[in-house]
């Protein structure tokens, strides 16, 4: 990207400096495109199952009837759905901890030990949680039955 | 937290509305962030244990939770269309001059998409709640 002409002023568009920190360029990069993605997975998540079902219409039959029960065959729509919320855990899971990252680092960072801690935390938190929710994607729903 | 009365206090008086924006995108963040880590949990159990994913789907009819949701699609939708204004800019740099647009373009979007969703929830729940 060189000179670019913008209206009547003229500015130098420099491109992003190559890779001083290759992990926090690629997190802005992630940040944006999964941020693109996820503005249309979580909020379509959002308004089917709050709007078009209804929160107080969720019950566990419904969340076994979309997944699937565990140990038994999956329909190609069920498929659908884990694939779609397990794309969505992911990236939400990755955007919502560098988020949280940023933010620990620009108002607790220059404590060294305190943001250590809350970020292992938060990490480990984020991180079993992501694990769990992934196994039952996997695995599917257990009938209450 | 001295630090970050400063940045408030400051921010409003130097910077404007770009600086109120965001703050309101780390703030809608975090808490996003914070239910995201509940639900998943309570997702979760639907495999290792669906009476707790009862309970918690139960949980969630309650007053406060319902209240609570309004927040959440308040901070959903307002997060995800000034993330893609940011997003959009950022990886477009001639779009910059329409910096001042783009704002305003994405809280409108923010308002028609999350007023409608907010008010049929905030119904859902009432009607729910005097039945």
């Amino acid at each position: 990207m060189s000179t670019q002409s913008l209206g009547r002023t003229v500015r130098t568009v420099k491109p992003i400096p190559q890779a001083r920190n290759k992990f926090e360029r690629a997190m802005w990069v992630f940040m944006r495109y999964s941020g693109l993605a996820l503005t249309f997975l979580a909020l379509s998540h959002f308004g089917f199952q709050h709007i078009v079902i209804g929160t107080h219409n969720i019950t566990t039959e419904q969340t076994v009837q979309m997944w699937g029960e565990s140990g038994k065959s999956i329909s190609l729509n069920q498929l659908a759905w884990r694939t779609y919320y397990m794309a969505i855990l992911g990236l939400a899971m990755l955007h919502g901890l560098n988020g949280v990252r940023q933010v620990a680092w620009d108002y607790i960072g220059n404590n060294k030990g305190l943001y250590t801690l809350f970020m292992g935390v938060v990490a480990v938190l984020s991180v079993v949680v992501t694990i769990l929710g992934a196994l039952a994607l996997i695995f599917g729903a257990t009938s209450m039955k | 937290m001295e630090g970050l009365m400063t940045i408030i206090k400051e921010g409003w008086r130097y910077k404007g509305a770009g600086n109120i924006m965001w703050m309101a995108h780390r703030i809608s963040g975090l808490g996003i962030m914070f239910f995201l880590v509940l639900h998943v949990f309570g997702m979760s159990m639907s495999f290792f244990n669906p009476q707790l994913h009862h309970i918690m789907l139960e949980t969630y009819k309650t007053p406060l939770f319902a209240v609570g949701e309004l927040f959440l699609a308040a901070c959903l939708v307002f997060h995800a269309m000034n993330g893609t204004r940011i997003a959009l800019l950022e990886l477009r740099p001639q779009w910059w001059l329409q910096q001042k647009k783009a704002t305003q373009y994405s809280l409108l979007a923010a308002v028609v998409i999350g007023l409608p969703m907010i008010v049929i929830m905030a119904m859902a729940s009432i009607s729910h709640l005097v039945k």
